[in-house]
C-alpha cells in the first residue's frame, strides 16, 4: 500500500448530528402523494438551470428547453437590448407553440397557427387581420414570461412568477465557492437522454456515493475512483451548503490506463474526466477539491433539487433529472470538453463520451431494481453509510422544504380566511 | 488497343494503407453509428479490429495530431473515422469483454440527443 495515501475516517455524517444516523424512511421514493407535494413545493419553486449564456450569445439567438416534468418548453432569447429573457412557448390566442426549432437566430417570434407575433422582449407585435377581434388590449397580450438570473454563465429560470428567492441567495456558498472555474471553456458539447423507470431521487443518488463503485462499477472505473489503496471506495471529502452538497472524490494517482483510454489521455484537448490528471493552467475555486486533498479526482456537486456538475479540472459534465412520476424520471448528461483543434485532440473527445456513457450505463439496471423493490413495498427505508451522507442530506432537504412550504402556505391560507372574516363583519 | 488499369487512389495516408481493410467495416458515419456497430459486432471481430489498429495508433495519432480539423483531405477523414471506431470499442475489449453491457443493460435506451461533428472546426471559446 502506497503510504501517503491516507482514507478520511468514517466522521462526516457526524459533523451534522441534525440529519441522524439512523434509517431513512422510503416512503418518499415512491408515495403518488408525496410526489405531487414535490411537484409544489421543490420543482415549482426552486431555481433550475436551462442552458448556457452561449446558446444565445448575440441578439436574436434563442433556443428551447424542454421542461418534461411539467410538459412545457421554455424558450430563452436575447434580445435587441442583449437582455436575455425566458419565456413559456405558447401562444396567447389559442395556445400554440410558437416556435418550434430547438435553437435559432430570429427577429419576432411568429405562430405557425395564426401568425401572431411577437417580439424577442416578448411584446405582441402583429395580428393578422386585427380588425376582425372584439376588444383586443395587445398590451396585455405579451407572452408569459419567466424569472431568469444567470450564474457563471448557466442561466437558471423558476416557474413561480415570485420566486422566493433571488438565485443568488437560493445558490448561497455552494454557487459563491464555485465562481472562477472556466465553465465558458466547455464549448465541445454532447449529450445523451433517457427515461428511465425510478424516482427521481434515486437518480441523485446514484451520483452521490462511491461506496458501490468497487463493487457495481468493478469492470470500468473502480481502479480509478477506488482500487487498492481505498478498495471500499471512501470520498475524501462532503461538504453540505444549505440545501446543496459537494462530493470531492478519491483518485487513484497510481492508475495505469488501458491501451485505448493511455492514447486517449495523451491526446484530449485538456484533461479526461477519468484521467484524474489536473490542468495546472487553471486556478480551482475554493469550493472544488475544497480540501485541497493532492489524491483527488473529480467533485460531484449537487445543486438542488435536479442539477449536478461533475467537475474535473479539464472538464465537466452535468446530470439533469426530471421526474415524469413516481417512478420515472428522464435523465440528460451533458459533457463540455475543451474543443478540439486537431484530429488526434478529436479522438481523445471520443474516449470520454464513450467511458462516461459507458460506465454510467452500469449503474441503469440497479436504479430500476431499486424501484420496483420500492414499489412493491419490499423495502421500507434506506441503511446510510457515512460516506453515504449526501443521500441521507437529499432526504431531510426533500422533507424540509415540503414541510416548509406547506406550513407557509396554511398560515397564507388562515390569514386570508381572517381577513375574510374581517370584511364581512365590516359590511 | 489495350488500357492500362489506373491504380486505384489511396483511401488512406500512405503510411497507413495497410489499414484500408478495416475501412470496409468499420468507417461509419457518427457516434451513433460506432456505438451501433459495437453492440451488433462479433466479439471475435471487434477484436480482429482493435488487434490490428492498436500497434498503429501512437503513430497514427502523431499524424493526425498535424491535421486541423475542418481541413482534413478524405484520406485523413477516413483514417480518423478508423481511429474514432476505436475509442467506441475501447471498453468493449479493455474492460468488459463483451460487445454489450455486463448485466445486460440496453444502451439504446440512452441515446446521444446533442453530438459533435466527427471532423467540422469546432467553436473556440469567445
Amino acid at each position: 500500500m502506497n503510504e501517503k495515501v491516507t482514507l478520511t475516517p468514517a466522521n462526516l455524517t457526524l459533523r451534522h448530528p441534525e440529519l441522524g444516523t439512523g434509517p431513512v424512511p422510503a416512503d418518499a421514493y415512491w408515495k403518488p402523494g408525496f410526489y405531487q407535494r414535490e411537484l409544489d413545493a421543490i420543482f415549482k419553486r426552486a431555481w433550475m438551470c436551462v442552458g448556457r449564456v452561449e446558446q444565445a450569445a448575440k441578439p436574436g439567438d434563442f433556443f428551447q428547453k424542454p421542461i418534461p416534468t411539467f410538459d412545457f418548453s421554455v424558450i430563452v432569447a436575447r434580445g435587441k437590448d442583449k437582455q436575455l429573457r425566458a419565456f413559456y412557448n405558447v401562444c396567447q390566442h389559442r395556445g400554440n407553440h410558437i416556435e418550434l426549432r430547438d435553437h435559432g437566430h430570429c427577429v419576432a417570434f411568429t405562430c405557425p397557427f395564426h401568425g401572431w407575433t411577437y417580439g424577442l422582449d416578448g411584446k405582441l407585435v402583429g395580428v393578422p387581420d386585427e380588425q376582425a377581434f372584439f376588444d383586443l388590449e395587445k398590451t396585455k397580450l405579451r407572452l408569459k414570461e419567466l424569472p431568469l438570473e444567470v450564474w457563471e454563465g448557466f442561466i437558471f429560470v423558476n416557474l413561480s412568477p415570485e420566486p422566493p428567492m433571488t438565485l443568488t441567495e437560493f445558490l448561497g456558498d455552494h454557487g459563491k465557492d464555485l465562481e472562477g472555474y472556466p465553465f465558458e471553456r466547455g464549448t465541445a458539447i454532447f449529450e445523451y437522454e433517457g427515461t428511465f423507470n425510478c424516482n427521481w431521487k434515486c437518480m441523485v443518488d446514484s451520483f452521490c456515493e462511491t461506496y458501490h463503485v468497487p463493487v457495481l462499477h468493478r469492470h470500468s472505473v473502480k481502479d480509478t475512483l477506488a482500487g487498492p489503496d481505498n478498495p471500499h471506495g471512501r470520498l475524501i471529502d462532503i461538504r453540505l451548503k444549505g440545501p446543496h452538497r459537494t462530493q470531492s472524490v478519491w483518485g487513484n494517482m497510481a492508475y495505469q490506463p488501458n491501451p485505448v483510454q493511455g492514447l486517449a489521455f495523451r491526446n484530449a484537448p485538456g484533461p479526461s474526466i477519468t484521467s484524474g490528471a489536473v490542468d495546472e493552467s487553471i486556478v480551482l475555486p475554493k469550493g472544488l477539491n475544497e480540501t485541497r486533498a493532492p489524491n483527488w479526482s473529480i467533485d460531484v456537486t449537487v445543486f438542488f433539487p435536479n442539477w449536478i456538475i461533475v467537475m474535473g479540472s479539464g472538464m465537466y459534465f452535468t446530470h439533469q433529472m426530471w421526474p415524469l412520476a413516481p417512478n420515472k424520471v428522464v435523465w440528460q448528461m451533458r459533457g463540455y470538453m475543451r474543443p478540439a483543434t486537431n484530429a488526434a485532440q478529436r479522438f481523445g473527445q471520443e474516449n470520454s463520451m464513450v467511458e462516461l456513457r459507458d460506465a454510467v450505463l452500469e449503474d441503469c439496471n440497479t436504479l430500476e431494481r431499486i424501484q420496483s423493490s420500492l414499489d412493491q413495498g419490499l423495502i421500507s427505508e434506506f441503511i446510510f453509510h457515512d460516506h453515504e451522507l449526501a443521500l441521507r442530506h437529499q432526504y431531510h432537504v426533500v422533507q424540509q422544504w415540503v414541510n416548509d412550504y406547506e406550513r407557509d402556505l396554511k398560515k397564507t391560507k388562515k390569514a386570508a380566511k381572517k381577513a375574510d372574516k374581517k370584511s364581512v363583519k365590516n359590511k | 488497343m489495350a488500357t492500362l488499369n489506373p491504380k486505384p487512389a489511396s483511401r488512406l495516408p500512405k503510411d497507413f494503407s495497410a489499414l484500408e481493410c478495416w475501412l470496409d467495416d468499420w468507417e461509419l458515419a457518427d457516434s451513433t453509428a460506432r456505438h451501433e456497430k459495437r453492440l451488433t459486432t462479433p466479439l471475435a471481430d471487434t477484436r480482429a479490429f482493435y488487434d490490428a489498429l492498436l500497434p498503429q495508433a501512437e503513430a497514427v495519432l502523431a499524424y493526425l495530431a498535424t491535421r486541423k480539423l475542418g481541413k482534413l483531405a478524405a484520406n485523413d477523414e477516413r483514417l480518423l473515422k478508423l481511429m474514432l471506431a476505436l475509442a467506441e470499442i475501447g471498453p468493449a475489449i479493455e474492460w468488459y469483454g463483451t460487445g454489450d453491457y455486463p448485466d445486460a443493460f440496453d444502451a439504446r435506451r440512452f441515446p446521444l440527443t446533442v453530438t459533435l461533428s466527427d471532423t467540422a472546426p469546432q467553436g473556440q471559446p469567445t
